[in-house]
């Protein structure tokens, strides 16, 4: 379960000074269900991501993951998540297999229990070719799979991903995508980043729309129809996209 | 503080470590290789200059008018070689002969041999130190015989004997050269050796955006820290270890050359016995520790791999000073300087060799980089914290 309510995030920037990336945001993420968090890039995905992982501290706002707050007790919130970064963040010179025993670990998976777990992971992942080697060596897809599998070895409850298929080939954005439906139907809470309205309307159960720093509307497929006349995604995006007064003032 | 997650990222800085070719050179090649390579090369030169000159100062020029008997042949007997030249003095300067001898005749009607050296060369220098002194014993000679064609005895020459004894052992010298050179290299090397793997495992990952995943798993940021500090300390260690064991084989090596001088026999005798190597390896576990946590702490603070190398470079300069100052002689280890970090490490290792150090000394030494050690670690975790550090791009 994920709650959020008004988190915001400024940065002080250079050059355009003191801002706000995520502008008092909420949406709630229920159990067994993908809520998609779909906007451009620039948007405020990876900081509001970032800030439920307890990378970066909210500047205002509350957020509950797993029945704790990210500010009062992030140790908490971490033994709860699997978190996917939008860089993937594995060891070029260690080997998926390696990658994922230090990470066992470090959720606290005891060496017996981790080895057979590593060995399950591996195959529904479908990495048995490559979990042996370098990662440096790897292809993207091959590699995004390995982060996957990381993310879900310690079988965390609420899985926060960002962009888990941008720049993947077809098949492995499959197989991946199919991965994160399993997950769901096992019960768990994922977050989910993307830039791909296509993506979002295949996989998610809900959408959130943010611009900005800002959520522009939420809701299902049909909740956004009914809400906006429209009938496609894209139009649906677009038109948000494009109701910005902000952006007619922006330079 | 929960000691799994440490060793968890203790095990995979480790791995990191030993596949990275950057780290394994400056931690392993370096001082296997190069330090003994160099010691190597000094040696050759100065071996062959000195067999150079040696060769050189025995061609020798001699004037025509050298008449004073027993000269000629006692020259040629020591192996010098006699070049006949008319201007003794033109020959040496010139260069063609490393000394030359001339006659003439003093005021009171006996002979005076002139000998002509040039002091800016070596060769000439000791050419004439050898026929100074071959000459003296010449004189002596002929003075005996003289004295014994008298009916004296040779003892009006010697009425009494002097000998002078150097307290300080041969062995004491020895030491302090032995641990001059043991301590600035051991170390300057740790500190290079360990600066690639503290910058791989902070700067690196932020480079190479490895650290989100670490910082979102149940690692605690002290955890983390420590667990690098652990490895790059490790990584001090392993070099600082390697350095003395090559160092010291080389200095054998040196002493038992067929041509070594007496300086290089004694110091490589003086190697330290294994107490005094057990008590140099726990000098530098807190120094290694200390290295370790600077160095990931100022690494942390860059954005890349490049930034932290040129942030470190001087840290590395700042480190030389006081290892060099710490060769000098005439320097005693105190307490208060032994609170100064570097030098009094390399200092406390010279005194260890010798055989002479104080347990205050000691003691404060190991406390003070314990102490620097640990301020370096909470600065690490507090950067560790700051999320504009961390993120910054
Ligand atoms: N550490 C930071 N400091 C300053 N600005 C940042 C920082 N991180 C992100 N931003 C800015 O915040 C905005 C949103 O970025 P991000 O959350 O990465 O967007 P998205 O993931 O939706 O593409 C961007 O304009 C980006 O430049
Ligand atoms: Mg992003």
């Amino acid at each position: 379960m994920i709650q959020v309510s008004d988190l915001t995030k400024t940065f002080r920037d250079k050059s355009r000074g003191l801002r706000a990336v995520v502008d008092h945001i909420s949406f709630e993420v229920r159990d067994g269900e993908i809520f998609g968090l779909l906007g451009p890039n620039g948007a405020g995905k990876t900081t509001t991501l970032r800030m439920l992982a307890t990378l970066l501290k909210a500047t205002s706002g509350r957020a509950m993951v797993g029945g704790h707050e990210v500010t009062a007790d992030p140790a908490a919130v971490r033994r709860m998540i699997g978190f996917l970064s939008g860089d993937m963040g594995l060891y070029h010179r260690l080997t998926p297999r390696e990658v994922l025993k230090v990470f066992g670990r470090l959720n606290g998976l005891r060496d017996e229990f981790l080895r057979t777990r590593i060995d399950e992971v591996v195959e529904m992942l479908q990495m048995r070719d490559f979990a042996d080697t370098k990662v440096d060596q790897l292809s993207t897809g091959m590699r995004q799979r390995a982060a996957l599998a990381r993310t879900l070895l310690h079988d965390p409850p609420v899985l926060i991903l960002d962009e888990p298929t941008s720049g993947l080939d077809v098949p492995t954005a499959r197989v991946i995508e199919e991965f994160i439906l399993q997950a769901r139907r096992s019960g768990k809470c994922i977050l989910y980043s993307t830039h791909v309205m296509e993506e979002a309307e295949f996989l998610c159960d809900r959408i959130a729309v943010i611009n900005q720093g800002r959520i522009r509307i939420t809701g299902t497929m049909s909740e956004l129809k009914a809400a906006t006349g429209r009938e496609r995604l894209r139009e649906i995006f677009l038109d948000l996209l494009d109701d910005q007064p902000e952006k007619a003032a922006a330079p | 503080m929960n000691l799994r997650m440490v060793a968890a990222i203790y095990a995979k800085e480790m791995l990191d470590m030993f596949r990275d070719r950057r780290a394994l050179i400056s931690m392993i090649v370096v001082p296997v290789i190069a330090m003994p390579g160099i010691f190597a090369v000094v040696h050759y030169f100065t071996e062959n200059l000195g067999k150079k000159a040696a060769l050189e100062s025995s061609r020798i020029g001699i004037s025509g008018r050298v008449s004073e008997p027993g000269v000629r042949d006692a020259l040629k007997i020591t192996g010098f070689e006699l070049v006949p030249k008319p201007d003794a003095r033109a020959a040496v300067e010139n260069k063609s002969v490393a000394a030359a001898l001339d006659e003439e005749t003093a005021g009171d009607g006996s002979g005076r041999i002139i000998i002509f050296v040039d002091k800016t060369r070596e060769a000439s220098t000791i050419a004439g130190e050898r026929i100074s002194a071959l000459l003296e014993r010449l004189k002596l000679a002929r003075v005996k015989t003289s004295l014994r064609g008298m009916g004296v005895s040779e003892r009006v020459l010697d009425p009494f004997q002097v000998k002078s004894t150097n307290v300080a052992a041969d062995k004491k010298m020895a030491g302090f050269i032995l641990g001059s050179v043991l301590g600035y290299a051991v170390l300057l090397l740790m500190f290079t050796g360990g600066m690639y793997p503290a910058i791989d495992m902070t700067a690196g990952e932020k480079e190479r955006h490895t650290l989100e995943p670490l910082l979102a798993s149940p690692a605690s940021r002290e955890e983390i820290v420590l667990g690098k500090i652990f490895a790059s300390t490790t990584a001090c260690l392993l070099t600082a270890m390697l350095t003395i064991a090559s160092l010291l084989a080389a200095i054998q090596r040196l002493g038992m050359g067929p041509n070594s001088e007496e300086l290089e026999h004694l110091v490589s005798r003086a190697g330290p016995d294994a107490a005094a190597v057990a008590l140099i390896l726990l000098t530098l576990l807190p120094t290694a520790l200390f290295a370790a946590s600077v160095m990931i702490a100022v690494a942390l603070f860059a954005r890349g791999f490049k930034e932290a190398q040129s942030l470190l470079t001087p840290v590395i300069m700042a480190v030389v000073v006081p290892a060099v100052v710490g060769m000098l002689p005439g320097l005693e280890l105190n307490v208060g300087l032994a609170l100064i970090p570097v030098f009094n490490v390399s200092q406390l290792i010279k005194e260890i060799i010798i055989g002479e150090y104080s347990r205050i000394a000691f003691i404060t030494a190991f406390a003070s980089n314990v102490f620097y050690a640990l301020v370096a670690f909470w600065i690490s975790v507090r950067i560790f914290k700051t999320e504009s550090v961390l993120f910054r791009s």
